[in-house]
């Protein structure tokens, strides 16, 4: 009888649910899917360092099993490797180029960029992949759909959506990045999580003495060697009969591909337990992490800096609170990408300067900021957007609109226009009387909250309302008065 | 044959009476009263949809408009992700009332649509248009995509003398325009014929090439079969999108006319602004879409 095999299913299901996360703005799931997304490693990191403990203790417990589990990318790269079932080339020393990775990052981060986190993040790039690539080529198929004309009504499932919002030149990295990894792991299985994750090698030195690994049973093993052409990260030596338990992501692949249940996963015996020298080390390195991710706190993010002395200054999404805060915190995964349903949040390239790479901005060329809207706030699974009640959000300052006269239409062509007060939710762009019975607008900055919607109306060329982000958000005056309602005047005779 | 001949020969079909009952200008100039259809009905003091039922009996019934099996397209103003308290879109028991009349009259497929300005599909289900026009029975199809739009010309223009357009007001049999008069920050008021800038694809084209006559050009483009304008919740400042209820003035009225012009000129009143001081009202009399002047009509008001 064939052996049923879970896995597969178990790892497309995951999958499933992270492309969902990542595609749909309602992904359902109840919420399981966005405490997916809070549980990988750094958006938790970013969020409260001290959840480092928790990764290390439940690393030295039951070995990389996040990678195996999940990480989307190590998903990815497992699903991917399972449709080509191309034959695996068994052992290889694990490189130190990991560690150098590892270092690099780190210290980047301390040093106050999250630039290369943004480059190797395995959750980063997973979302990047999706909403850049796999998002926009979902909305263009259904468009090519919705486009051939039906008998009946289809209108209300079938028609065209807005593109999805696509930075084109991260959408070409994403892109370049996804399919390389994804050819790679054809003929490597998991060759990220192997030779290169900034996540996995750091998981990989706990998983080094942890309690829970995959175990030879040396006296039923025939040598074999089908576990060596399973493991996707070479990480298992048949001949040898020994498995780099820092490299090993508890996939099972070996275990399945044992025709004599000669390898099975189970708990190290005490005596080959925590050396006092192994848990000193580790305890050692937990501190000096610890301690750079307090450095870190102290110091100023140059996505900020550098997003200061751009012009115009970038816009970053309510319930950010700053520049600072955000660009401390972002891991530009794009989850508030994929949130906005105006399509106006995409990462940008360099608009929070070489530091900030691939951080998203908003950007009102392509819309503006809903007023009713506060799905990015609860999107953030880092913490670099706070979630904000709808009341909260409305007052969130986060540009400002700033009026060039002399580019004015009424000015220029001596026209009615008054696009940008027809669109502004406050008021904060209104019209004042001009000459000849025309109105020119004026922005009150109490109750601007930067949201685009004039600076996307505007009609001129170049824009005579433009928006420029604050790099610390402010609070506008409340322009609703609660409690009080309408005026009652019906109309008591026809004034005609 | 001009406007009004055409129009009295088409009530004499409809009502199919002697040609004899219909008046001549002279008699409508004198204030003799006449039976027959009303080229415009003032309404107030019901609530909306029972102030249209009045107002269309008025006009003749909805039968005068839509006959068995033809298509409609009903344009409400529904352009705001605003929920109906604070009119910024037309009352949604309104549109749910004119859908029902229309498919009681034997319409074939009622359509909904706007062109709106916060995202589609938030205006459309804030503003409670989408659900009580699909409870009555329409189709309410989404209009923000450009593959809706075609190129039409207006014949008569002077600035707009093309534009793309929502097909579905190129193809359907009748055209309802269901406006909300509201205090406009860029054109003074928004009434009827600003509510048409919701049916074409590029907005900013009006703005730069001159407001109030891109207004009145895009009336000559397909002439509403009837225009209800909703005056019951009426936004008296911060419009179009307002801020608050505070920004409200309930005054409980509605204008139903099969003139354009005159719609927009009555609703100005009930405003408070004389309908000469709005630019495009007034263009729009010079290009013959309409007159101004209400004593040229058959006007009924009607208090409930």
């Amino acid at each position: 009888m064939k052996k049923l095999r879970l896995r597969p299913l178990l790892v497309w299901t995951f999958l499933s649910g992270f492309v969902a996360l990542f595609l749909l703005r309602d992904a359902g799931g109840g919420g399981l899917l966005e405490f997916g997304a809070k549980i990988q490693v750094f958006p938790a990191l970013l969020r409260w360092e001290i959840t480092i403990l928790l990764f290390a203790g439940m690393t030295l417990l039951a070995g990389r099993f996040y990678c195996s589990l999940l990480c989307p990318l190590g998903l990815f790269q497992e699903a991917v490797h399972g449709l080509g079932k191309h034959r695996l080339t068994g052992y290889r020393n694990g490189t130190p180029l990991r560690y150098w990775i590892l270092a690099a990052t780190v210290i980047s981060m301390a040093a106050g960029t999250l630039g290369l986190l943004h480059l190797l993040d395995p959750f980063a790039n997973f979302g990047r992949g999706v909403t850049q690539i796999l998002r926009p080529a979902i909305v263009a198929v259904n468009n090519l759909l919705a486009s051939i004309p039906l008998p009946g009504d289809t209108s209300r499932f079938l028609h065209a959506l807005p593109p999805a919002p696509l930075a084109p030149l991260v959408a070409a990295a994403a892109g370049i990045f996804l399919a390389a990894l994804a050819g790679w792991s054809v003929f490597r299985g998991r060759p990220y999580c192997d030779g290169l994750c900034p996540v996995g090698t750091f998981l990989g030195l706990f998983s080094s003495h942890s309690l829970l690994r995959i175990r030879f049973d040396e006296g039923s093993c025939l040598n074999c060697g089908r576990c060596e052409a399973a493991c996707p990260t070479a990480c298992l030596s048949s001949l040898e009969r020994k498995i780099d338990h820092d490299r090993c992501v508890l996939c099972l692949s070996c275990i399945d591909a044992c025709p004599g249940g000669s390898l099975r996963l189970g708990i190290l015996p005490a005596r080959e337990g925590l050396q006092r020298r192994t848990f000193l080390r580790i305890a050692g390195g937990l501190g000096t992490a610890l301690g750079l991710a307090f450095i870190r706190r102290s110091v100023e993010p140059l996505g900020a800096s550098g997003a200061a002395e751009a012009a115009p200054p970038p816009i970053s999404p309510p319930g950010s609170r700053s520049h600072e805060n955000f660009s401390r915190k972002c891991i530009a995964c794009s989850a508030c990408v994929k949130a906005c349903p105006a399509g106006i949040i995409r990462p940008a390239l360099l608009a929070w300067g070489a530091s900030g790479l691939f951080q998203p901005h908003l950007d009102y060329n392509f819309g503006y900021c809903q007023f009713e809207c506060k799905s990015c706030t609860t999107a953030c699974p880092t913490g670099a957007i706070d979630p904000l009640s709808l009341e909260a959000k409305q007052l969130v300052q986060i540009g400002r609109a700033q009026f060039h006269r002399n580019d004015c239409i009424v000015v220029k062509n001596g026209t009615a226009c008054g696009a940008c007060a027809e669109h502004c939710p406050t008021q904060a762009a209104h019209m004042v009387p001009y000459r000849d019975g025309l109105t020119i607008p004026k922005v009150d900055p109490s109750v601007c909250i930067g949201c685009g919607a004039c600076h996307f109306a505007c009609p001129a060329t170049p824009k005579a309302m433009v928006v420029r982000g604050l790099p610390f958000h402010g609070t506008a005056k409340s322009v609703k008065a609660p409690g009080e309602g309408p005026v009652m005047d019906p109309l008591e005779e026809f004034p005609f | 044959m001009n406007r009004r001949e055409f129009l009295e020969k088409s009530l004499a079909l409809a009502v199919g009476t002697s040609a004899l009952l219909l008046p001549g200008k002279t008699g409508r100039a004198l204030g003799v009263v006449v039976s027959g259809p009303a080229d415009l009905a003032a309404v107030r003091g019901g609530e909306p949809e029972d102030m249209f039922d009045r107002g269309l009996a008025a006009m003749g019934g909805m039968k005068r408009f839509v006959s068995k099996g033809q298509t409609v397209v009903v344009k409400p103003n529904m352009a705001w992700d605003v929920r109906p308290e604070l009119g910024a879109n037309t009352n949604p028991a309104l549109v749910e009332r004119i859908v029902r009349r229309c498919i009681e009259a034997g319409a074939s497929k009622v359509y909904v649509f706007d062109h709106t300005c916060d995202l589609w599909k938030r205006s459309y289900v804030t503003s409670g248009i989408e659900e009580a026009a699909r409870r009555a029975g329409a189709t309410v199809v989404p209009a923000d995509q450009a593959r809706y739009y075609q190129k039409a010309p207006i014949a008569g223009a002077r600035i707009l003398k093309e534009t793309l357009v929502h097909e579905l007001v190129l193809q359907s049999d009748v055209f309802i325009n269901v406006p909300v008069l509201k205090n406009h920050g860029g054109a003074g008021l928004t009434i009827a014929m600003k509510n048409l800038m919701g049916i074409v694809w590029d907005r900013g084209e009006f703005h730069s090439r001159g407001l109030h006559q891109c207004i009145a050009d895009l009336s000559l483009l397909r002439k509403p079969d009837l225009n209800v304008v909703d005056a019951y919740r009426v936004m008296t400042r911060s419009g179009p999108r307002g801020t608050s209820e505070r920004d409200i003035t309930i005054r409980k009225a509605q204008v139903l006319s099969t003139d354009i012009v005159a719609a927009d000129a009555a609703a100005a009143k009930i405003f408070g602004t004389e309908p000469n001081s709005v630019e495009y009202i007034r263009q729009g009399e010079a290009l013959k879409a309409g007159t101004m002047d209400l004593n040229r009509l058959k006007v009924e008001r009607i208090a409930l």
